[in-house]
């Protein structure tokens, strides 16, 4: 997947808004595999909305929606699962993670369906996001911020083109936003793929090429 | 995979399962035993005479007081066979020949010092209506033995009386068929002995039949040659069940041994309760299905969330789906295997006491019991899984 175009995208609650201003809503853009997007937003306003348009479980909006030129309502099932596997990578803001499961099998849970890290790789990350203790502990016992450091493993451990991340850094101190923005931005680089950010504050600090307001 | 079971385990509620495995296999048993028990028991109402072709009817006239002082033919002649051929339910027809001769049956034992004999008589039909095997019903002139069938009855007489009484040794149908009977001949001057070899018991052929070869030639040799008329026909019909049979002789006056009649309907009580009990097993199978679903629905709803997340981490609804899937295959076949246990534990105590009260039974088949309970096993399994895959793609497109 090279571009994600969004023409005249618009939630369906704000069509009876007589006045929107924004740079993505009501807009056309076009983001490129590679590109570093950041996404600023009041909440309210419809970010994490536009995740879930672009990752395929809401369609409650006006406009199109296009991966590759492609309108994405005429996906399939099987394409999704495909897109979900291979192209595109999402960090919930609500994380969507399993409680029940110890950190590790969160993360092995993506990568046995993707093959795509070992688990020492895997390991190295623990140990630069500070959470290496935490490997079996159950997820429900960890705190959010440790919780996110967890949904951005699982998120990197698949090949993708463009990787969304909604708030990522909401419950990080300053630090270990920066560890995370070096982890992410490297494997991004190495996979040569996009990353669109959104944020209400806190950014995650990664050298934007984009900067839009929602 | 491992993964996703840890995950989707939890809520799996064991009592419901347990509801579900116990009413299934109830069903189950039920349905496979009412097969099988119908295959074992059915042999005892249209075995037995199997060496007779299957729908016939023996015809007599009636024997009546009046009719034996005024000296009625009681023999039916050559338009009487006709008019009976030219029915539409009878396939064919052929004549009891009676023997013309004296005959005397002897059965030695010398080891025990035991003599009997007994004057009797010999009866013949065409061979087209004796179904045992050719080259045991056959005579040529000059042969020394005489294939023999006898009413079963004759041995009855023999095990549960004269035995009894006497202490000697019971004889099943295997040893008497080895039993050489001696048969004395005589007629027109002549006196020969044969050795008689029982190839089969009748339950309805009140006779003593050899093969039509023999009775021409003996009949012969042994007496004028003259042809007499017969006292019996054995009338092959298209269906037994035809009410035209029954009116038709009844008008003619003839009689029919009618225990073929009897034996039919006995099959359709044993069908008619089978299949209600069978209906019944189904009926059960039906809701035990029907618990599983519900609990499984209940399963899937609880897991609901989870199972979303599973679908947004990019698992396929397909892989989603085999857990339990898998959960309700394998129960399933559990099922299918305990109840072709318990079946064949049951089998076993019935079919003793069915064997003390019938000694030659052997059951009946068991495959049709088994390949009905694969059936089974494959349709509840396959409505199974395409009712879980059904339901995760609700989830999608909610």
């Amino acid at each position: 997947m090279n571009t994600i175009t969004l023409q005249q995208v618009l939630p369906q609650v704000f069509a009876d808004r007589d006045r929107i201003t924004s740079d993505v809503w009501h807009q056309s853009l076009e983001w490129k595999k590679g590109e570093r997007v950041l996404i600023e937003a009041a909440s309210g306003t419809g970010k994490s909305s536009l995740c879930s348009y672009i990752y395929g479980y809401r369609n409650d909006y006006q406009g199109i929606i296009c991966f590759d030129g492609k309108n994405i309502k005429g996906l399939s099932v099987d394409d999704w699962v495909n897109i979900r596997q291979s192209s595109l990578s999402m960090l919930f803001q609500e994380l969507r993670l399993f409680p029940e499961l110890s950190a590790w099998e969160n993360v092995q849970f993506k990568n046995t369906l993707t093959n795509f890290k070992q688990k020492k790789e895997i390991k190295v990350w623990f140990e630069a996001l500070g959470i290496a203790d935490k490997w079996d502990v159950p997820l429900g016992k960890l705190s959010f911020g440790q919780q996110q450091r967890v949904a951005l493993m699982r998120a990197l451990c698949q090949p993708f083109d463009f990787i969304f991340l909604d708030e990522p850094v909401s419950h990080l101190d300053e630090e270990n936003g920066r560890i995370m923005a070096a982890v992410l931005g490297e494997e991004a680089d190495k996979q040569g793929a996009g990353i669109v950010v959104t944020s209400i504050g806190k950014h995650l600090e990664l050298d934007y090429d984009i900067t839009l307001k929602l | 995979m491992r993964l996703v079971w840890k995950l989707l385990r939890s809520h799996v509620s064991v009592s419901q399962l347990a509801g579900f495995f116990l009413a299934n296999l109830c069903g189950m048993v039920i349905v496979l035993l009412s097969i099988q028990f119908y295959n074992d028991v059915l042999p005892v109402f249209t075995g037995g005479d199997s060496f007779l072709k299957k729908d016939y009817l023996i015809v007599s006239k009636k024997v009546s007081t009046l009719g034996s002082f005024v000296g009625k033919s009681r023999t039916f002649s050559e338009r009487d066979k006709e008019e009976i051929e030219a029915q539409p339910f009878t396939k064919g027809v052929g004549a009891f020949t009676p023997s013309q001769f004296k005959v005397s049956a002897g059965v030695g034992m010398e080891q025990v010092g035991l003599q009997m004999s007994t004057a009797m008589f010999f009866e013949s039909v065409p061979d087209k209506y004796v179904d045992v095997n050719l080259d045991k019903w056959h005579f040529t002139p000059g042969e020394e033995t005489i294939p023999i069938i006898i009413p079963r009855n004759y041995l009855n007489l023999y095990n549960f009386g004269f035995a009894q009484s006497r202490s000697l040794p019971q004889l099943s149908e295997g040893v008497m068929g080895m039993i050489n009977l001696e048969i004395r001949i005589s007629g027109r001057g002549m006196r020969d002995t044969f050795k008689g070899n029982i190839v089969g018991f009748s339950d309805r052929l009140n006779t003593i039949l050899v093969p039509e070869s023999f009775m021409n030639w003996a009949n012969q040799t042994y007496a004028a040659g003259e042809v007499k008329e017969p006292s019996r026909l054995i009338v092959e019909v298209n269906n037994p069940a035809d009410d035209r049979i029954a009116r038709f002789f009844k008008d003619k006056g003839y009689e029919t041994e009618d225990d073929k009649l009897d034996a039919g309907k006995t099959t359709w009580f044993l069908k008619l309760i089978v299949g209600i009990v069978m209906a019944v097993g189904l009926v059960i199978s039906a809701l035990s299905f029907y618990i599983l679903m519900l609990s499984i629905f209940l399963l899937l709803q609880k897991n609901s969330t989870k199972l979303e997340n599973l679908l947004l981490v990019g698992y396929s609804p397909a892989k989603v789906a085999l857990p339990y899937q898998f959960l309700t295959v394998g129960l399933n076949a559990v099922v299918l295997l305990l109840a072709v246990g318990l079946v064949w534990l049951l089998r076993g105590s019935y079919l003793d006491k069915l064997q003390n009260l019938l000694p030659g039974l052997e059951g009946g088949m068991q495959w049709p019991m088994l390949v009905i309970g694969f059936l089974l096993f494959v349709l509840v399994s396959v409505f199974n899984v395409l009712a879980v895959r059904r339901k995760i793609n609700g989830l999608i497109k909610k």
